[in-house]
């Protein structure tokens, strides 16, 4: 085929625009990568560049030594793997329950979730409810139980569960199977795809989250990452927290640089996991726009 | 059905309820328990005294809606944001899905996917550290970029005209290759045949693009923005106070109702206001969701929620 004028501008277009935007995307990752190499006084006076200069691992190397971040570290990993796991078994029951058609309260059930996607008591309430009744400030507690059931990804399982053909199940049962048995046996060993979409979604909620950290955490030795960047946002002087006291660092310490490699280091898991990551949330957004 | 039949469903299959138990029970507590709590809104609430301690006021928490023009200010801010967001979020969206469906070099259509779909995965928190790092300082990284091109530089933390559309600018970096992500998937479903069909009649890539593809997109456009419509009294709050923080020299520009709140809770300490606000906002949501949803069952009964 011929390719035309107006399609070869077409072409060049697209290539340039995307080409654009995809470096508009990028660019902020690089500044920060060489942000976190950079020697402090260039940082101070002439602000970040793509590549670093005075190349030097000072902040890499004090992280290291750093207690109160290897400390945060695990806070943060203990809350996602403990929320990803109580998300899961959670919704992935309930989501069960509502699509199976011998639940004859499914309509009911699924509205009672569905209701708390469009009408909340508000931050108030919520508020009182964990620090004042169920006393849980400065628990971890309060930053995993909350977020346990995420309506949107209960109601992503039961669009899936839907799709599980009634013959398994019945087949199943004229087995003498049970339906603990059904459940566990037949339909969770086939729902294994949506299972690994929805687990990476309540892993990244639970990671990237510092909502309740900043309503429920006020002890600084159980901040999750975010809540140690989040303090370094509002406060420069805080990245000298994470500096170990016999680091033998002087008065200059190096603060900016500090800033972007805790930033780096906390995105780490992230990118390091986006390949998955990528390829099973264009999935879950795929079964999720069927309906919805 | 009967009450004796339903009642003999539930002795059949008691493993069915059972699992749902749990899941009912944390959205019970998490969610319909704080709705109890919106009788704050009309309580003199003393801690210590709790919800059903504290002394009734009435409606005057609300008072304070007429006597100052507070929530206005906050009201307007949450609807203007939202509304820029939704506009440049979803153009951006819909122009990165129709030239990335032009692309058809395999490895550079995945590699620039996966690149404007990163910023989606990251925090609110990082990106406002990063947007601190690069706008604020003794000498900020993007005045630098500004001189080079012989633009005055800005003292971008005391100007809060220019915040709106710095936030919109970061909320496309952050969700418009998300977005295009929905769009290039409904996209490539679009049966092949018409635009062979095109092709034959000798249509140029742009005129398909502009004859097939836009029209075909257009009900997934509208029923996303009518969704994104039916939350716009919903400030995002993650966002905002992530990168704006307690910086009140920009509330005028981006004090949303959610950190409205939030601060009244825990600076001023105003229970009884704050909670007042939120029910506000949460009744305001709400028939604005359900007229939303009204509106895009009689466009396509598919799209609606419920």
């Amino acid at each position: 085929m011929i390719a035309t004028k107006s399609d070869r501008m077409m072409t060049a277009f697209s290539w340039g625009f995307i080409t654009l935007f995809a470096a508009f995307c990028l660019i902020p990752f690089l500044l920060m990568v060489s942000g976190s190499l950079t020697d402090e006084q260039i940082l101070i006076n002439e602000g970040y560049s793509l590549l670093p200069k005075g190349l030097n691992f000072e902040a890499y190397r004090i992280l290291l030594q750093s207690g109160a971040l290897l400390r945060s570290y695990g806070i943060t990993l203990f809350i996602t793997a403990t929320g990803t796991v109580l998300g899961l078994l959670v919704s992935a029951s309930l989501a069960y329950s509502i699509a199976n058609r011998r639940n004859r309260l499914r309509h009911a059930i699924s509205f009672y979730v569905y209701f708390t996607m469009l009408f909340n008591g508000g931050m108030v309430p919520f508020y009182i409810l964990i620090s004042n009744w169920l006393k849980l400030s400065d628990t971890l507690a309060a930053l995993i139980l909350p977020l346990a059931v995420q309506p949107f990804l209960v109601f992503l399982m039961v669009s899936f569960f839907r799709t599980v053909p009634e013959e398994l199940e019945e087949a199943g049962r004229i087995d003498g199977a049970g339906e603990v048995r059904i459940f566990i046996q037949l339909v969770l060993p086939i729902s294994k795809p949506i299972l690994a979409t929805v687990g990476l979604f309540y892993a990244l909620i639970y990671w990237n989250d510092w909502f309740m950290g900043i309503l429920f955490l006020s002890e600084e030795n159980k901040f999750p990452l975010q809540m140690i960047l989040r303090r370094m946002v509002s406060n420069l002087e805080a990245a000298k927290n994470l500096i170990p006291s016999g680091a033998g660092i002087a008065l200059q310490a190096p603060t900016y640089q500090i800033r972007m490699a805790t930033t780096l280091v906390t995105i780490g898991p992230i990118v390091l996991l986006y390949p998955v990551l990528q390829r099973y949330f264009v999935k879950g957004l795929t079964i999720g726009s069927v309906k919805g | 059905m009967g009450g004796k039949t339903w009642m003999r469903g539930i002795g059949r299959y008691p493993f069915l309820y059972l699992l749902a138990l749990p899941g009912v029970l944390f959205v019970f507590l998490f969610s319909y328990v704080p709705m109890y709590g919106i009788l704050i809104a009309f309580k003199e609430f003393n801690i210590r005294k709790g919800v059903l301690g504290s002394p009734w006021v009435g409606f005057s928490n609300f008072e304070f809606f007429f006597t100052t023009d507070k929530l206005l200010l906050v009201l307007r801010n949450t609807v203007f944001l939202n509304l820029l967001f939704i506009a440049a979020t979803t153009c951006c969206a819909v122009l990165l899905a129709l030239l990335l469906n032009e692309i058809r070099v395999k490895w550079f259509k995945r590699t620039a996917q996966s690149l404007i779909f990163l910023p989606y995965f990251m925090s609110w928190v990082v990106i406002g550290m990063l947007v601190q790092s690069f706008l604020g300082g003794m000498h900020p990284t993007v005045d630098g970029w500004l001189e080079s091109l012989g633009i005055a530089p800005l003292n971008w933390y005391y100007e809060a005209h220019l915040w709106p559309w710095i936030l919109t600018l970061i909320r496309v970096w952050q969700g418009a290759g998300y977005m295009s992500i929905i769009f290039l998937a409904a996209v490539t479903s679009f049966p092949d045949e018409i635009y062979e069909a095109a092709r034959i009649d000798g249509a140029s890539r742009f005129q398909m693009m502009r004859r097939i593809t836009v029209p075909l997109l257009v009900p997934t456009i509208s029923i996303l923005t009518i969704l994104a419509i039916g939350k716009i009294f919903n400030g995002d709050f993650a966002m905002i106070y992530a990168i704006v923080g307690d910086n009140s020299m920009l509330y005028p520009t981006t004090d949303v109702i959610d950190t409205y709140v939030f601060r009244s809770m825990r600076v001023l300490n105003d229970f009884g206001m704050a909670a007042a606000v939120g029910l506000f906002q949460s009744v305001m949501g709400f028939i604005f969701v359900v007229a939303v949803n009204a509106l895009v069952k009689r466009y396509s009964q598919d799209s609606a929620l419920f």
